[in-house]
């Protein structure tokens, strides 16, 4: 017996004979054909959508959100103010159909002011095309910066964003749910801003995990973590109740 | 976590009477980090009702290497090896995604030859099949269906022999690299490869026997862990997850890489979204994967396979006792490497469990700036919430197994 994808698909149980349809390449009639009803009309404007038309439409629409547009090797890049984001970002999904978030992340540059960038990946499915939409935040004695969150926009923005939070001290202004991800709970630095050091602490004494700043341990939490050029990482975890991460509102 | 829902597990929490006089009782449970469905250490905390799951906090973090940050310390070429470790079931997979970044930083995509596309597009599908089998194993396992995966782990050890021929080892190959490929493609290559292509269309005939039509298979999968295409999109699913869920996209399709636009594929696309769907979804790009490798085995053109730039890659030993040149070209790309212009690039490919995202930012030096991986698992681990909710706490199994996790790639 032959298994191609026709006889397999006849073989399927009998409510699923309807799904053959399904299995079709693809191509972008497909994918025009996939949109809403109502947008089945509007192909024309959504075969025009490239990722450097999109960049002239939102300079259009936000001339006052815009520090500065970049290309380089064909990626388009958007320089946002931060106070903008969220009306830019819904513009985006919802006019233009950039309704897939490929990911936030974040850059430090500490001899940089402001210090970190926030990186965002947009996709739009139906046009094909591609933007990132970039935020310079971080002024000088400002340790945790706040960023306005897109959760509301893409709700899967939750998880990159904490994963900002935890490894590079940004906060977001609005988030549901702000903790870290995926260093430990209790963890009171943040990995990858270009001061942590690659290879861990430089403890007075030797202890078990070397590098663990554990405020519930006795041993650890009295003592303060230094980078290797002096400057001091842990932060000061009385002030926060135990059910607050340092950076974060209060509950 | 908030530290009191950490500490609440294996709780009762404080019952309630309903309308009719029921105690009504919902208890927190751990599962995971360390229970073999997991499929690595996630931890799942769930808030059940009798058997009924009413919610789900994923907990992870627990494999995280800092792979992010010890990259940061690598020149280019030998951050590679750690993009193995990452999603360790589809290796190559992610050395292409990253040796197709590299490349676009430094501007030499022009200069890869077509030799090389198409033994990096052989080698990935070949990947692919590799963790579809996996996949396929662990997920029948996970539902009772113990042969399954010896029969997967069976057909696996020859894709992993083609591997170790090839280059030497069997899973962290850093085969393909920033420039080409490590090494020549050995002789015997399309024989050992040939032998492998002419009994997998078999014996994928056997599994699709053994569970496509299997009604115990049907009662665990069909209409378990649905998540609609709306869902699905909006929490950035990627892959056989967000196909599954009938959203026709493939990053081999639209945004071709590596020469993909040469071969001709098609991409199943489910339509229900559940956990059946996903597996048809796979089971049918394994087929269409094997039919890219033989297409590549057909049309393989010959050529170098690395790119004839010094400054990328090194110039061939014999030269090196010969020429001046080529000795100094050698010496500067084994002591400091190669410097891209300044800039970030983002590249996505479609790996065997979605969009892999490698997003490096060079500030002029020979090691990368930033370098950040859009995992697949990650975004894909997200929606787990969604689709076990008000499920059985039987079929929480099940739909993870749908996801293809892999926590390497999570945490990363």
């Amino acid at each position: 017996m032959k298994y191609d994808l026709a006889t397999l698909l006849s073989q399927l149980p009998r409510g699923q004979q309807g799904r053959k349809a399904d299995f079709l390449k693809c191509d972008l009639a497909t994918l025009l054909s996939q949109l809403p009803r109502g947008q089945q009309g509007r192909k024309a404007v959504f075969m025009a959508i490239t990722a450097a038309s999109t960049v002239e439409k939102v300079r259009e629409k936000f001339p006052q959100a815009i520090v500065e547009t970049v290309e380089f090797r064909g990626e388009q890049t958007i320089v946002l103010q931060p106070e903008h984001l969220v009306a830019v970002c819904a513009h985006l999904q919802k006019n233009l159909q950039y309704t897939f978030l490929s990911s936030i992340t974040a850059v430090h540059w500490p001899e940089r002011l402001p210090r970190f960038d926030v990186v965002y990946h947009l996709l739009s499915i139906p046009n094909r095309s591609e933007l990132r939409l970039k935020l310079r935040v971080g002024e000088k004695r400002e340790e945790h910066p706040s960023v306005p969150t897109v959760v509301s926009v893409w709700p899967g923005a939750n998880w990159y964003e904490r994963e900002v939070y935890d490894l590079f001290g940004i906060t977001f202004a609005g988030h549901p749910d702000l903790r870290r991800i995926l260093m430990p709970m209790d963890w009171t630095t943040h990995p990858l801003r270009k001061d942590y050091p690659l290879s861990g602490f430089d403890l007075p004494e030797p202890h078990w995990g070397g590098q663990v700043p554990y405020d519930t341990d006795p041993g650890v939490g009295s003592q303060t973590l230094r980078t290797p050029n002096g400057r001091e990482l842990n932060e000061n975890r009385t002030r926060f109740t135990q059910n607050q991460e340092p950076g974060t509102e209060k509950r | 976590m908030q530290q009191q829902e950490i500490e609440n597990v294996y709780t009762v929490e404080d019952s309630q009477i309903s309308e009719d006089g029921q105690r009504t009782d919902t208890m927190t449970i751990n599962m995971g980090p360390q229970h073999p469905s997991t499929h690595g250490v996630l931890r799942l905390i769930l808030t059940i009702e009798g058997e009924t799951v009413i919610k789900c906090v994923p907990d992870i973090g627990f494999l995280h290497t800092g792979i992010e940050k010890t990259a940061e310390a690598k020149t280019y070429h030998q951050a590679l090896v750690l993009t193995d470790r990452m999603d360790y079931l589809a290796p190559l997979c992610n050395n292409l995604g990253y040796s197709l970044a590299v490349e676009k930083l430094l501007g030499i995509e022009n200069e890869i030859s077509d030799k090389i596309k198409y033994v990096r597009v052989l080698l990935a599908e070949l990947q692919r099949i590799a963790s579809h089998l996996v996949w396929l194993g662990t997920h029948a396992i996970d539902l009772g269906a113990m042969s399954v995966f010896l029969y997967c782990f069976r057909e696996r050890e020859m894709i992993l022999d083609v591997f170790e021929y090839v280059s030497g080892v069997r899973m962290m190959t850093s085969y393909i690299c920033p420039g080409g490929l490590q090494a020549e493609v050995p002789a015997g290559f399309d024989d050992i490869v040939r032998k492998f292509t002419s009994i997998f269309s078999d014996r994928l005939r056997e599994y699709h026997d053994l569970l496509t039509n299997n009604q115990l298979w049907l009662e665990r999968t069909k209409g378990v862990g649905h998540l609609s295409a709306e869902d699905a999109l909006a929490y950035g699913a990627s892959g056989p997850v967000l196909r599954g869920s009938g959203v026709v996209w493939d990053i081999r399709k639209a945004f071709p890489y590596s020469g993909y636009e040469k071969f001709d594929f098609d991409i199943p696309v489910g339509s229900n979204g559940d956990v059946y769907d996903r597996y048809l979804v796979r089971m049918l790009e394994m087929d269409q994967s094997l039919k890219i490798v033989n297409q590549a085995l057909e049309g393989m053109p010959t050529g170098p396979y690395r790119v004839q730039n010094p400054k990328v890659a090194p110039p061939p030993k014999w030269q090196i006792t010969g020429s001046m040149e080529a000795l100094i070209h050698h010496f500067k790309l084994f002591t400091e490497g190669y410097r891209p212009p300044v800039g970030e690039v983002y590249v996505r490919t479609e790996s065997p469990k979605g969009e892999l995202g490698f997003y490096i930012v060079s500030d002029g030096s020979a090691k990368p700036y930033r370098m950040h991986v859009r995992a697949p698992s990650f975004a894909n681990l997200e929606v787990l919430p969604l689709m076990i909710d008000g499920c059985l706490l039987a079929d929480v199994v099940a739909a993870i197994g749908s996801i293809d996790i892999v926590l390497g790639e999570v945490d990363r």
